[in-house]
């Protein structure tokens, strides 16, 4: 049984047909790479996700949790889905270790002490215990990103989405985010990533999704697909980044 | 110039000067609180544009920041009563007051409102918190701090602005001020140290409420 299951997802940005039926199963602990040009879908299709998008037509189940077209409360499902985003959105005014604790003292209702000791660990986890109390805007791109995973993480999410989690680093700062992303994947997190590092979808991911004008064109496990495209599309869009 | 400077003449009225600035800060820092919720209150219903009550925030808005607050205050103290409201001097000074400031810090507070990053409620949300949470947890606190330094400036305008209560006998700082150099016919040393506390009260409520917002919204040492 598939730990998220999309089933002929349409979407629709006014006249413009962006999800054209999306249907993809994701095991537990699987890794998907989501791969495409700008505007092919795959971060509307990541954001439906968790609900920041709506759709129009099809279902989305994670976790047993289904959501059907315009549903509005979303937070059970959110509960089961965290995400990262491209540009960290680490909540200015607290601290590292206070944006970790939030959602678990308010959303979970955690005692205190409880989630000070869960958001430790989190931040251990990512290797920044030592930046509890340090501001985001003390924090280089990289390390905000790691609060940022950390943050999720605390929620203990079934699925974990990426959304270009690197996009807005710089070029040194990359590793850092992976290497977290990389341990994540091997403790078996599930985790579905809109991501432009190749190098690092094959090398971690265990399917690739290759996105096309709103379809999934071409999909199978990294390492084939990159060294064999079946698609002309797929061979275009892997020619021209490389 | 032959005038001889006698400012101990001043001194004798310490008291009436302290209980005057007492009753500017009392009035100031009860205007301050309640005007600033009541600010919050009204930019949550403009900024979310809900009906009824963000056109009635609009109008409530225009109408106060395009009269002068003594006017305003003369209305509510001498105006009122003639339908049946009745108030006496203080209660007419900190109702004009926290309307007053509440018009203002529902437009300053509104603009840090609408300057919240769409991606910081895409993050509220991805964690799973409600509505009322995100905008609690997440929108206020930084709005807040962002038009913190315009808030200070409008509660230090209005602190200044409470001197006009000294028309209704509301016996703050000023009518204080007229009362002594009534008393001793010491106008220039009566109003000089009058500035002067003014002018100190002004820059301590500044100094205190940047530390407020520092400590309390953003949480830093």
């Amino acid at each position: 049984m598939a730990l998220v299951r999309i089933d002929a997802l349409h979407k629709h940005f006014g006249s413009n047909h962006v999800l054209k039926g999306i249907d993809l199963d994701i095991e537990e602990g699987q890794v998907i790479a989501l791969i495409g040009r700008s505007g092919s879908g795959k971060s509307t299709l990541l954001r439906t996700i968790n609900g920041l998008e709506s759709f129009d037509e099809g279902c989305i189940e994670v976790d047993g949790e289904r959501i059907h077209p315009h549903e509005t409360d979303l937070r059970a499902l959110r509960q089961k889905v965290g995400m990262v985003f491209q540009q960290f959105n680490l909540f200015p005014h607290l601290s590292a270790g206070q944006n970790v604790m939030l959602a678990t003292r308010i959303v979970r209702k955690m005692p205190e002490a409880e989630a000070r000791e869960l958001a430790k660990a989190m931040l251990l986890k990512v290797g920044l215990q030592d930046k509890f109390d340090a501001f985001p805007d003390q924090l280089s791109g990289g390390q905000q990103q790691r609060v940022a995973i950390a943050r999720a993480l605390a929620m203990q999410p079934r699925v974990l989405l990426c959304d270009e989690i690197t996009s807005a680093l710089d070029p040194e700062l990359v590793n850092e985010v992976l290497a977290v992303v990389k341990d994540l994947a091997a403790e078996g997190m599930t985790l579905i990533m809109v991501t432009h590092e190749m190098r690092f979808a094959r090398e971690v991911g265990d399917k690739l999704v290759f996105m096309y004008q709103g379809r999934v064109h071409e999909t199978g496990d990294p390492r084939d697909v990159f060294a064999n495209p079946q698609t002309p599309e797929l061979a275009a869009f892997i020619g021209a980044i490389q | 110039m032959s005038y001889v400077f006698d400012f101990p003449a001043v001194f004798e009225h310490t008291d009436a000067l302290l209980a005057g600035t007492g009753r500017t800060l009392a009035l100031t820092a009860i205007g301050a609180v309640i005007g600033i919720a009541l600010g919050i209150v009204g930019a949550v219903c403009r900024a979310w544009r809900l009906a009824p009550f963000d056109r009635l925030f609009a109008v409530y808005v225009e109408l106060i920041r395009n009269t002068p607050f003594l006017v305003q205050l003369f209305f509510i103290f001498f105006g009122l009563p003639a339908i049946g409201v009745q108030m006496n001097e203080w209660q007419a000074a900190i109702l004009a007051v926290i309307i007053n400031l509440g018009a203002y810090s529902t437009e300053i507070i509104r603009a840090g409102i609408e300057a919240t990053p769409k991606g910081q409620i895409e993050a509220a949300q991805s964690l799973a918190l409600n509505r009322l949470q995100t905008f609690r947890h997440v929108v206020l606190p930084p709005a807040l701090l962002k038009v913190w330094p315009a808030l200070c400036s409008q509660v230090v305008i209005v602190m200044l602005g409470t001197s006009v209560c000294s028309q209704i006998a509301a016996e703050e700082l000023t009518f204080a001020a007229n009362f002594i150099q009534s008393r001793n016919f010491r106008a220039f040393e009566t109003y000089f140290i009058v500035t002067a506390i003014y002018f100190l009260l002004a820059i301590g409520i500044r100094q205190l409420m940047m530390q407020i917002g520092r400590r309390l919204i953003a949480r830093r040492p």
